[in-house]
């Protein structure tokens, strides 16, 4: 066909960069023309450790590779969830735990029947019947091989890995499959005079670089589908106003956690993401709230190691491009959007960017109806993990910074607010189209944060209390039976992936 | 135990609609919790002849208990595997919506998309012969899918015709089993509170009165509610009117001599003024006219009926009445409306939303105080669900090329949804459907009714152009062969019937 698109060229070397160059690889082959990914060798990869949600491992799996090798090369780990310090309220510790809740039945039923127990003033925690959160507290992993197990569609993981050797570990993928890699900075952007397209990319070598397809990843900056289209950003800080973070690598101390944590702090939180050789920290914060050299200062005040560098800053301001796909430019990571990685969602949201990609394949003419159904997907995307992430800020009892009293306050989205309350109404959790977080992440969080329902759902009456407790109970033993049987979270990698 | 929970409903209107949702609820909610009464108030002569099932009905079925052929012997069913639309896209054209994906998963992407890049070298053949529940349509054989999806036998699904009366019987048999309370009365009149606007008795002809603390009307456009309810001034709730793109508001039919091998299929043939229906019962053939009032007489309509039935009619036709549109909200105060059924049954929608709403009531079940949160989140999703099968029903009647009749000149015209503009839109630039929250047709379904209007794309997915042309035709050539050496082992719809589902000579039919 004469629409077909002749070459595509992606405009940055980091993450979102290398993986849309990976799976175009991949897919694609040379039947598009030449795939080609321009990066500046002056510009490193941010990020020191980087934290990913389950559905990373169907990227992996479109890629082929192979997990073991994949977590070798990148000193990765196993991520069950994450811990959240300090959010609810000072001293307090709440797990949201991937997977669901339960053993498999009926999970609806499941938190509705714990929730009437706790209204008869029933002890236990909610996240003692995540598998994932028991695991994850006592520092296993399980693995259940190549079995069928009765547990496997309750259990879900992902990992955390060194986002620099990711990036090279994808860039060797891509350059074994054709991928023309060209270290060199853009210095110009040229348009079609006739429809405002690129049409090449001048660089400082005086060489161009044409294509029909342009995929801009240059992070934050968008040096295509900002400084080149003039897209526009939609500026998201009145939810989320964190806009800087401050990162540092240090010395692991104690066993291997395999989870991420995360500790709300007076004017933001801090991330801790555990790798096989080393721990990735960060202070994300508000700067209104806090120097810079405060910031760093908390960071390092609160490592589990010695730091191995002096921390670097990073200055972003949380929201998204007006659209994701303009004319014949798509924006990927950073050059898209910014969310604070409060929940590991950074990768994901390159992920589906590429997957809808792949689903909406163009042709040279990138007709609007396909575009606009992109920028559908991907902002119905962004807006329901932005009101993810405003939920854990909004829902606070901390009183004890101008941060969390500004946020206590603040205004949120409607969907948000709505969710909010039909939660705190009956302990229901309306979904939404295009939604990434499910009904167990939500509960997590709603009830992690300390929200209570007014009322259980009344159809839960009709059960037998009796036999309602021996259920829980026995929910509860089937998990502690398969932690009890699993790995520890060294051991494993030990044998699998070092 | 909360304290001020539900502890009893009545519904309002018999049929297979009100049955339905009696039956479910007794299923659900034990008698000591809940008490539950149906007031039987629609008269049977404003009662479809036949409704028919989704797939989606078996969901119910399991719930219920109630064994196929026990269901099948009782209510006069004969299996479905889809609808045959006749004269739609233009005269002449004949294609069938059947419950099944066209294709099956092939490499990655959606089978249509090799299928037209086929069809620029002239290959490929017909899409509909690689559905296998329309080759099995054609050829009238039925067999109930294997669970094993190795086997193309595996990829279709089925759902069922029903002898209207003798559903409702069924079902009403076991929801009374279930402690369900029957009134046959007729409503005189729908008392609200003065206070509050709630719904506070429902006067019967006999001068009792039912009260309850929640009401679920199930009278569909025939009747009693919710147009004559009182308080639809207190409320203001008015009804939505959809005619403007959905143009047929009446509809008669009449029940006419089973003869011949019932098809598994039911039959939707476009007219000047409207489309008719034949559905195939075990006793009978269901043969209606649905048309807009605007463009046709009753007595035209009816003249047309009866110079194209398919045998001798068994009755007088019976006069519907439909009701395009929907109410402002399903739910308001304790009054749930649950009104699908007024959607005409181009696409078999009826009973299916009955079932969603109850299904969806259970999933919210409000306490006494009817909590605004449970109220609203119920209006939200039925109201996306119900836009979505109009869009779909609509699809049906924009996409035709007829200009032989004021009625398809109206419609090739008229103004669509945004949604269903933007699904079109996009199905043409590139053969994509983007499916929305809350929809129950999914993409074969939309693919079906699109490419069955004769809609194209301009261009399929440029991925399909990555694997070798000898090995898409090859794999094309091997599904058909597959499609079509099993279909072959099936036997005829007639026979499964006659062996497995025959209703007794002495049933009530």
């Amino acid at each position: 066909m004469s629409d077909r698109l002749r070459g595509i060229a992606i405009v940055g070397g980091g993450t979102a960069g290398w993986m849309a160059a990976a799976i175009l690889a991949r897919r694609l082959g040379q039947h598009f023309g030449p795939i080609q990914l321009i990066e500046s060798p002056e510009i490193g990869t941010i990020g020191v450790g980087e934290a990913t949600i389950p559905p990373i491992r169907l990227f992996n799996e479109a890629l082929g590779v192979d997990e073991c090798d994949f977590l070798r090369q990148t000193q990765g780990t196993i991520k069950l969830g994450i811990e959240f310090r300090n959010w609810a309220r000072i001293g307090h510790c709440y797990f949201h735990p991937f997977g669901v809740h339960g053993t498999g039945l009926d999970q609806v039923a499941l938190h509705q029947e714990w929730l009437r127990l706790h209204q008869l003033g029933e002890p236990g925690s909610f996240e003692d019947f995540s598998l994932n959160s028991l695991a994850a507290r006592r520092g296993r992993v399980l693995d259940f091989g190549a079995e069928p197990h009765a547990l496997r569609a309750v259990y879900s993981y992902a990992f955390h890995f060194d986002a620099s050797l990711y990036a090279q570990y994808l860039r060797g993928y891509a350059q074994a499959r054709g991928v023309r890699r060209i270290e060199r900075k853009v210095l110009r952007v040229e348009l079609r005079a006739e429809d405002g397209f690129i049409r090449a990319l001048h660089l400082d070598d005086g060489t161009q670089i044409e294509a029909d397809l342009f995929i801009d990843c240059s992070g934050f900056r968008g040096l295509l589908i900002e400084q080149a289209l003039n897209t526009g950003y939609e500026d998201w800080t009145h939810w989320l106003p964190c806009d800087r973070a401050v990162a540092v690598a240090c010395d692991s101390a104690a066993a291997l956690t395999p989870y991420t944590r995360s500790t709300a702090h007076r004017a933001g939180w801090q991330w801790r993401i555990p790798l096989q050789h080393r721990i990735g920290n960060g202070y994300v914060y508000c700067s209104r709230f806090i120097s810079d050299d405060e910031a760093a200062a908390t960071l390092l005040a609160n490592l589990d190691g010695k730091a191995q560098a002096e921390p670097r800053l990073l200055r972003f301001t949380t929201g998204r491009r007006k659209k994701f796909w303009n004319r014949n430019c798509i924006a990927l990571g950073l050059a898209g959007g910014f969310l604070e990685p409060l929940e590991s969602t950074s990768i994901h949201l390159i992920q589906k960017g590429l997957t809808h990609l792949l689903n909406l394949f163009p042709g040279r003419s990138c007709a609007r109806v396909v575009a606009d159904e992109f920028n559908r997907l991907a902002i119905a995307e962004y807006e329901r993990i932005r009101d993810f992430i405003i939920l854990h800020y909004k829902a606070t009892t901390r009183e004890d910074a101008p941060l969390w009293q500004y946020c206590a306050n603040m205004q949120i989205p409607e969907a948000l607010d709505y969710k909010i309350r039909q939660f705190r109404n009956s302990g229901r959790i309306v979904r939404y189209g295009g939604e990434l977080f499910a009904a167990s992440n939500w509960l997590a969080v709603l009830m992690g944060q300390q929200l209570w329902p007014e009322h259980y759902d009344p159809l839960m009456d009709q059960r037998d209390v009796a036999a309602v407790q021996a259920n829980l109970r026995g929910v509860l033993r089937t998990i502690r039976q398969a932690v009890d049987a699993a790995p520890r979270h060294e051991d494993y990698l030990a044998s699998h992936c070092r | 135990m909360l304290r001020d929970r539900i502890s009893s409903i009545a519904i309002l209107g018999g049929g297979a609609a009100g049955w339905l949702a009696a039956a479910t609820l007794a299923r659900l909610l034990k008698p000591d919790f809940c008490a539950i009464r149906l007031i039987d108030c629609t008269p049977a002569a404003a009662e479809p002849i036949s409704v028919t099932a989704l797939p989606s009905f078996h969901r119910l079925n399991k719930l219920l208990g109630i064994g196929e052929q026990e269901l099948m012997q009782r209510s006069g069913a004969t299996f479905r595997l889809g609808v045959r639309f006749i004269d739609w896209s233009l005269t002449g054209a004949d294609y069938f919506h059947s419950f099944g994906p066209l294709g099956s998963r092939f490499d990655a992407l959606p089978f249509h998309h090799y299928w037209l890049r086929l069809q620029q070298s002239g290959l490929g053949g017909q899409l509909a012969d690689y559905s296998i529940a329309t080759v099995a349509c054609r050829q009238g054989r039925f067999a109930r899918p294997l669970a094993d999806r190795q086997s193309v036998l595996s990829l279709y699904s089925y759902g069922y015709h029903f002898h209207a009366a003798a559903l409702a019987a069924c079902l009403r048999q076991y929801a009374q089993a279930h402690g369900v309370v029957g009134i046959e009365r007729g409503v005189s009149e729908v008392r609200l509170h003065g206070e509050d606007g709630f719904v506070d008795e429902i006067r019967l002809d006999d001068g009792s009165s039912v009260r309850a603390d929640l009401y679920i009307d199930c009278t569909g456009a025939s009747g009693t509610a919710p147009a004559s309810l009182p308080g639809q001034q207190v409320w203001r709730n008015p009804r939505i009117d959809w005619s403007h793109w959905l143009p047929c508001d009446r509809a008669i039919a009449l029940p006419c001599a089973a003869g011949g091998e019932p098809p598994p299929y039911s039959q939707a043939s476009a007219q000047s003024a409207g489309w008719r229906w034949q559905v195939p019962l075990q006793q009978c053939i269901d043969s209606g006219y649905a048309y807009a009032s605007g463009f046709v007489s009753d007595d035209q309509a009816t003249a047309t009926l009866l110079s194209a039935l398919p045998a001798r009619a068994l009755a007088e036709p019976r006069h519907l009445c439909l009701s395009p549109g929907r109410p402002t909200r399903f739910w308001e105060r304790n009054w749930l409306t649950l009104s699908g059924s007024t959607l005409e049954p181009l696409e078999s929608t009826g009973l299916h939303l009955v079932q969603t709403g109850i299904t969806r009531l259970l999933a919210l079940f409000p306490v006494r105080r009817f909590s605004p949160n449970d109220i609203e989140e119920y209006n939200r999703l039925t109201i996306m669900e119900h836009e979505r099968i109009r869009d779909f029903l609509i699809l049906h009647y924009k996409a035709t090329t007829r200009d032989d009749s004021a009625l398809w000149r109206y419609c090739a015209q008229m103004s669509i949804p945004d949604t269903l503009r933007a699904k079109i839109e996009l199905f043409r630039s590139c053969g994509r459907v983007p499916l929305l929250e809350e929809e129950h047709f999914g993409e074969e379904s939309w693919l079906s009714v699109l490419f069955g209007q004769e809609l194209r794309p301009t261009d399929y997915d440029p991925l399909a152009d990555v694997a070798g042309i000898d090995v898409v035709t090859a794999a094309f050539a091997q599904l058909r062969g597959a499609i079509c050496n099993a279909v072959a082992t099936l036997p005829m719809h007639a026979r499964v019937l006659e062996q497995q589902c025959r209703t007794p000579v002495e049933g009530t039919l």
